[in-house]
């Protein structure tokens, strides 16, 4: 496969059958979804209410996800793309809703990181990408020197560091996915995996959930929910994920039940994260863009860290993207 | 080292539409490049096309809060007292404009918003609460706003009475109210105008005003905004009155 086609080949979308197999079941999922709160409606088994919150999150979901599955499908180029807006939104709304956005300085140094983390994956330069990291930091804590105003520094740069690290960093590594050619069925197995583990704990959570996993951090978790999401989130990656990693180093099937323990707990920690960011401020959802469910953030929080997580778990068992053409924009 | 305050943006969770018109707007990353932007192109323009000269510069306090107010004949008013400021300080001034005109439909609202960083004073039901959100945000933030107390442009070229809405947003504060006289703005454009034309304009600027020993009720009000009304009116020299 030439970088080109990597970056660009849409033809190829559906080459791997995993790839197949996620995005029909994606679409009968929410085809199921849409037609069973209907029918539910009809049948009176639901309240009003209810009928309309559920409709709210199926109508939501169904604009979402050709917008995550779209570009993926489209190629490398078309996936980094959404990462980086999907970065910088992120960004966004974080800064907003600790106040870290009225320090002008620093968030324009946090998006020119973004968007140089991002231009690192494009580029395959892997020495560039972990370079960015150390770099950005260190920019981000001596930008604000020039102005001579000592106050507030600490909680400032802190701030700034985290938001680059979560967004610029964390988020960076799904951009880096794509420069394997086998991109597509890995990130759909990621993402189908995190989006299905709240799933999982928010019903096992209402089924058998009583005892509260972190009252303090978010009232609504249970511990119930969590294991419940732990052990079906397992069984549905490493099936998943069987096919996906075939006949290389990562697809024996102890290796895929630590990818699919991986990818539930870091995810959930992922989730309690950002509900503690957002307890620590006092606010219930940290912007309304999506109806039904609040922010990009409330959506991707459990991305954050099984993005890392899980590229450095492949990367050490496969590597990413090794075969492929390397500093494709800078040469060298 | 000083506690940092978890402070969400003011307008979190509005609707764009909405955070447009609304008087808590905080600006981003975004809207500050656009301003900026903004700025630096009404600059270009107010020295090529009608050759702007300022006069009394030194007037204008360093650090904010403070308000700028001065007589309204034409659109190009605010831009010319805004060139005025110091590029650090034009990221921090917001214009006080009319709802009804600047923010009716939701285009206008945008870049009214976005572009010009105006915050909207509605004419036909501008409340006394209205008034007291800036006077609060005025103060709390230290920011600076740019008013015009007529609260129309002159329709015959001669300034109106100020309104005493500006009495209300400083009587009792300890922010200084910088008059300022714009000359030859009506005759660049004129209400009954659609385009501006090429003629010069001057802008003078005259000492801060401060109106803290004035009280916060009826009576301050309106010597406060009989004040400032005569402070402008004697910027614009005897000939004009």
């Amino acid at each position: 496969m030439t970088a080109s086609e990597r970056l660009f080949g849409a033809r190829q979308a559906f080459d791997h059958p995993v790839t197949r197999w996620i995005v029909i079941g994606v679409v009968l999922a929410l085809a199921v979804a849409a037609v069973s709160i209907w029918a539910l409606a009809k049948a009176g088994a639901i309240g009003e209410t209810q009928r309309d919150e559920l409709k709210k999150r199926t109508a939501s979901w169904i604009v979402m996800a050709p917008l995550i599955i779209g570009p993926i499908l489209l190629g490398a180029f078309w996936t980094m793309l959404a990462v980086c807006l999907l970065s910088l939104a992120c960004y966004r709304e974080y800064a907003r809703a600790t106040g870290l956005f009225r320090e002008k300085l620093i968030s324009l140094v946090v998006v020119l990181g973004i968007l140089a983390v991002s231009f690192a994956a494009l580029d395959h330069w892997y020495g560039l990408f972990v370079a960015l990291f150390p770099l950005s930091v260190a920019a981000i804590a001596v930008c604000t020197i020039s102005i001579d105003q000592p106050r507030g520094y600490v909680q400032r740069v802190g701030l700034g560091v985290l938001g680059f690290m979560l967004f610029g960093c964390a988020f960076g590594h799904l951009s880096y996915f794509a420069n394997d050619p086998n991109f597509r069925p890995m990130l759909l197995l990621l993402l189908l995996g995190v989006e299905m583990n709240d799933v999982f704990a928010y019903l096992c959570g209402k089924s058998f959930g009583s005892r509260k996993l972190a009252p303090n951090t978010s009232p609504n978790k249970t511990l119930g929910g969590s294991l419940g999401a732990l052990a079906l989130t397992t069984t549905l990656v490493s099936c998943v994920g069987r096919p996906v990693f075939a006949g290389t180093p990562a697809g024996g099937w102890a290796h895929l039940i630590a990818l699919g323990v991986i990818v539930s707990v870091v995810g959930q920690l992922g989730d309690l994260t950002l509900s503690s960011i957002k307890r620590d401020i006092g606010i219930k959802d940290i912007s309304n863009l999506i109806p039904g469910h609040g922010g990009l953030l409330d959506r991707f929080n459990s991305l954050m860290f099984v993005a890392p997580s899980v590229f450095h778990y492949i990367g050490y068992f496969n590597g990413i993207g090794l075969d492929e053409p390397v500093r494709i924009i800078t040469g060298g | 080292m000083n506690n940092w305050k978890l402070d969400p943006a003011h307008d979190l969770g509005l609707p764009l539409k909405e955070r447009a018109r609304s008087l808590r707007r905080e600006d981003g990353l975004l809207e500050t490049l656009l301003h900026a932007t903004w700025w630096s192109f009404v600059r270009g323009y107010l020295a090529v096309y009608h050759r702007l000269e300022i006069v009394g510069r030194e007037n204008i306090p360093a650090e904010p809060p403070f308000v700028l107010v001065a007589n309204h004949s034409s659109h190009l008013d605010a831009l010319a007292l805004a060139a005025a400021l110091p590029a650090r300080l034009r990221l921090r001034v917001f214009p006080i404009a009319a709802g009804d005109t600047f923010f009716e439909t939701p285009a206008a609202a945008a870049f009214a918003a976005f572009v010009l960083n105006a915050l909207p004073m509605w004419r036909r039901s501008c409340g006394p609460h209205a008034l007291r959100e800036l006077r609060e945000r005025l103060i709390n933030e230290r920011c600076a706003y740019i008013l015009f107390p007529e609260g129309t442009r002159t329709r015959d070229g001669c300034m109106n009475a100020f309104k005493p809405g500006i009495g209300m947003l400083v009587a009792g504060t300890q922010v200084p109210v910088v008059p300022g006289f714009l000359d030859g703005c009506f005759l660049a454009w004129p209400p009954q105008a659609r385009l501006p034309r090429p003629r010069k304009v001057g802008l003078r600027i005259g000492q801060p005003v401060w109106c803290s020993h004035l009280a916060d009720e009826r009576s301050g009000w309106e010597r406060a905004t009989a004040e400032l009304e005569a402070k402008v009116r004697a910027l614009g020299g005897p000939s004009r009155d």
